[in-house]
């Protein structure tokens, strides 16, 4: 294990990975990228299963260590340091690189903590933390509208409505289940698949780049040269003038996928929060004798 | 990293020198406003307001802070230590960072290299990055009020809460008009989109706007008349009770940096930003220009901030409920209507200036609100309408 942390600590240095491991990723510059050659970021091997099994066993062994054994609890961390540290291997060194690391770093700190604070205000912090250090992800990946949403909805509207029903609660003891998990082997399994099929997803050979488009929507495909248009698409392009057009990843192009390719969607959910409201209130009303 | 550091150096030093600005001066804008709201005040009330401290007074502002920043550091047993000292950081933070998408000069649509006005410029969603950041500013109130471990306190903190959750909702309504128009959520593009002339400023064509965005952000900013986290009379200082010294200096700086993005957002989206009669088009870079339209821009923020000044001592502190009512049965039904009328304007291409007959209606409406309260107030209390007890024992805060 040693061997292998050093051996790849050395690598880092003369910034020459193995090709087993890792080659570097270098995305091209985004207005370069044709959407009519979507850019491989096949990057996935085996290895990349290693830190994800190293934090399942230490996720594991903490969990069982934390009630039984002192030494188990050790081997669990250092099983977790191991799995960071080759993660941080499989991670290019770049500056970006590293903020996306620190954000990650954080984001799970606040996950953590609101998983094992004992006073809930605590634990409603730590959710912020972790929407927080997620939003500051999606602005790296300038994701910027999106990131500005999740912000307002979750960390500025939702947060506080938890935090102030908490301020009412009384604090009381803990129970042995607000402790424990009961089953921290079925957690660790679960945890380590989910993880893999998202590095699979993320780094496969199918993997999208994050700006291209999804050409297989009438509207998103009016951005496209003109020999990969539909019908309907050349149509919309037709009629539109070029800053209806934009590139998806901005907000006017994000409305305009919203508003066109998807509006049936869009407009579910609408209806769906509409209902939602209407059931809350109608849940809330007081009926007129206890009113009186 | 040197190289990287000399590469990326054009484009660095820029940003630096905005941030250096804000830096520099909203502490400073800070401790000056308290002086002129103290001089304001006491114009308003037939004093002369400070006047001992160096010519007019002015050194005043200096020697409070001396006083704030020299005091001992008391630290109350019963409160719970980490969060009471993040609580004002995070305040201040949350309200300095709002300030980073805010041009507080002229900046063009297009950049070029050299100075410009603003932290981020081109930033794509701006004010919709401003609205996010500054509904985290709660999170300074809240926690300042749970930490301290104090009934009073907590009781300030919660209505910030609510407060603050009613009021955004109204603020979010208000600028979709705007932004419809603009069709842009960068602040600079809005400005932009008022050049001309001066009845293209957006307050002339969405007065109703204009109204519900000046009164919820009023609301966030935490000033009478909707100081309820922190009104004397009731909570004794509210979330901010247990706090001294630099602590609380943190806290008021806070609120004072809330009053100048308020009023610099009110003048960018409604006021036509650095546009004045005779000074539009799209900006140059000539030194003069900018100077001007930075002087423009500055003199309609010191407006609205004396007009905010000057609301704390013409309106009285809401009640709870009324506060709520406001939020909820006034500003968002109202909001929703403007939404409605800019919607109906824009898609058929109307001429945008038949929504400035709706000033008209808010005319006869606050007219027709104040003879309802003229009644209200002079009618005796009878048993068919609810006493004031009444309607108070319904909500719980």
């Amino acid at each position: 294990m040693n061997s292998l942390i050093t051996y790849m600590a050395m690598n880092r240095l003369a910034a020459s990975l193995p090709d087993f491991f890792f080659v570097a990723q270098v995305l091209p510059d985004p207005k370069t990228i044709s959407a009519a050659q979507p850019t491989v970021v096949g990057t996935w091997n085996l290895w990349m299963l290693a830190p994800i099994v190293f934090g399942a066993i230490g996720y594991m062994l903490i969990q069982h260590g934390v009630v039984k054994s002192k030494p188990a609890t050790g081997s669990g961390i250092i099983a977790i340091l191991a799995a960071v540290i080759l993660a941080i291997g499989f991670t290019p060194n770049t500056l970006e690189s590293w903020m996306l690391m620190s954000f990650c770093a954080v984001a799970t700190a606040g996950g953590v903590s609101f998983l094992v604070a004992r006073e809930p205000v605590y634990a409603a912090l730590g959710f912020a933390t972790a929407v927080l250090s997620t939003c500051g992800i999606l602005f790296m990946q300038s994701a910027l509208f999106v990131a500005a949403a999740t912000m307002i909805v979750y960390a500025g509207a939702t947060i506080i409505i938890f935090l102030f029903v908490l301020m009412f609660a009384q604090h009381t003891d803990l129970r042995a289940y607000d402790i424990q998990l009961t089953n921290p082997l079925l957690a660790g399994a679960i945890g380590a698949v989910l993880l893999t099929t998202i590095t699979m997803c993320v780094t496969g050979e199918k993997a999208f780049a994050s700006n291209q488009v999804d050409a297989t929507r009438p509207y998103s495909q009016a951005s496209l040269p003109a020999e990969l248009r539909s019908e309907k698409a050349e149509e919309f392009y037709q009629k539109t003038t070029p800053s209806a057009r934009l590139v998806p990843g901005t907000t006017a192009g994000l409305g305009r996928a919203l508003y066109t390719d998807y509006l049936i969607a869009v407009e579910l959910a609408g209806t769906v929060l509409l209902v939602a409201t209407i059931g809350a209130l109608a849940l809330a009303q007081r009926t007129t004798e206890e009113h009186a | 990293m040197f190289e990287y550091l000399k590469e990326i150096w054009p484009t660095l030093w820029p940003t630096l020198a905005a941030i250096g600005v804000i830096l520099a001066f909203v502490p400073f804008l800070g401790l000056y406003m308290t002086f002129i709201e103290r001089k304001l005040a006491a114009y308003v009330q037939d004093r002369l307001g400070p006047n001992r401290v160096g010519p007019f007074g002015l050194f005043h502002a200096i020697a409070d802070a001396i006083k704030l920043f020299l005091k001992e550091q008391t630290i109350p047993a019963h409160v719970y230590k980490l969060l009471y000292f993040i609580a004002p950081t995070f305040s201040l933070m949350t309200a300095m960072f709002a300030l980073v998408v805010m041009p507080f000069g002229p900046v063009p649509t297009e950049y070029s290299s050299g100075f410009r006005y603003i932290v981020a410029p081109g930033i794509d969603i701006g004010i919709l990055m401003m609205i996010a950041i500054s509904s985290l500013s709660a999170y300074g109130i809240i926690l300042g009020g749970w930490a301290s471990n104090n009934k009073y306190s907590l009781y300030g903190a919660i209505r910030s809460c609510a407060q603050f959750i009613s009021y955004e909702i109204p603020l979010g309504l208000s600028i979709i008009g705007i932004i419809a128009a603009a069709g842009s959520l960068n602040i600079e593009q809005i400005v932009a989109a008022q050049g001309g002339p001066f009845w293209n400023w957006n307050m002339f064509w969405q007065p109703v706007g204009l109204l519900v965005f000046f009164t919820s952000a009023l609301a966030e900013t935490n000033r009478l008349p909707f100081d309820l986290p922190e009104c004397e009379q009731e909570l004794v200082g509210g979330f901010h009770t247990e706090y001294g010294g630099i602590k609380f200096v943190l806290f008021f700086l806070a609120e004072y940096t809330h009053v100048i993005t308020v009023s610099f957002l009110t003048s960018l989206l409604f006021f036509g930003g650095w546009h004045f009669p005779g000074l539009t088009g799209p900006v140059d870079s000539s030194l003069g220009g900018m100077l001007l339209r930075t002087f423009v821009l500055v003199f309609k923020v010191g407006m609205v901030v004396s007009f905010i000044m000057l609301l704390r001592w013409a309106l009285p502190r809401f009640r709870f409920d009324q506060l709520m009512g406001l939020a909820w049965k006034g500003l968002i039904p109202l909001g929703l209507v403007n939404l409605l009328c800019v919607a109906v304007v824009l898609t058929f291409d109307l001429p945008k200036h038949l929504l400035s007959f709706t000033a008209i209606f808010i005319f006869v409406g606050s007219l027709i609100s104040a003879r309802q309260l003229q009644f209200t107030i002079n009618r005796p209390r009878s048993a068919g309408r609810p006493s004031i007890a009444q309607t108070t024992s319904e909500v719980t805060i």
